[in-house]
């Protein structure tokens, strides 16, 4: 309520007060010569700042519970970014894991082509076509570099 | 009915209650967002066979390097959804 940010809280529970203090006066101490006098403004006055006050204090209370939810939300949030950071370093994690175990085992076998492989190099060529075969393979078609 | 109005709107100030709070979905961490690499070809038109076995073995790697980072992805996506959707939803 746009009310309440510009208005302190004591300002609330003075405004209700004064119009319940003013009400009570108004109905019941009419015996009293002065508010006698002004019995009938008093009444109308009171009635109004009593309404007014009530409605300031029911602002007041369920500004209190929203902010009460606002907690509750940011703390959720606090959770979830924690929870969100904690996925993003174990998935980061596995991922440069599995790119080093990954690495690892080509190398190994590029090790083993070196070592054994080569041997074979000279007994046996390969032909241009089985080259241009793979090369076309490789390459990944046409309509997908669009 | 311009003070009916007046009124109206600053009783109904009070109704208008929305938690100012929500949990926004988080950025990729960069790794997940590097392209996969493009296939070796062989450039020489005659080669040998252990030329031909480390391209081969080059590519494969490149594919796994291409898959671990696709199940990554999928992985984060998931689990990051999941933690949105409890938290927004509550």
């Amino acid at each position: 309520m746009w009310i309440l940010s510009y208005l302190p809280d004591f300002v609330t529970h003075i405004i209700f007060t004064v119009g319940v203090v003013g009400t009570i006066a108004g109905f019941v101490l009419g015996f009293i010569p002065f508010i006698a006098t002004y019995k009938l403004p008093i009444q109308i006055i009171s009635i109004l700042v009593l309404s007014f006050g009530l409605f300031l204090e029911g602002g007041l209370a369920d500004q209190a519970v929203w902010q009460l939810k606002v907690k509750e939300m940011e703390a959720k949030v606090a959770e979830a970014k924690a929870q969100s950071a904690q996925v993003n370093t174990t998935v980061v994690t596995k991922i440069l894991t599995k790119r080093q175990i990954i690495k690892e085992k080509g190398d190994e076998v590029i090790t083993y082509i070196d070592k054994e492989i080569v041997k074979y190099d000279p007994t046996c060529p390969i032909p241009e076509v089985a080259i241009n075969a793979h090369n076309a393979a490789a390459q990944p078609p046409t309509d997908l570099k669009k | 009915m311009k003070n009916i109005l007046i009124f109206c709107t600053v009783l109904l100030t009070g109704c208008s209650t929305v938690v100012p709070v929500k949990y926004t979905f988080p950025t990729v961490p960069e790794v997940l967002l590097e392209k996969c690499e493009a296939l070796d070809t062989i450039e020489k038109p005659t080669s040998v066979l252990s030329e031909l076995m480390k391209t081969v073995t080059n590519n494969y790697r490149k594919y796994y390097s291409c898959g671990a980072l696709v199940e990554s992805w999928q992985e984060w996506y998931t689990a990051q959804k999941k933690i949105a959707e409890t938290t927004n939803s509550e």
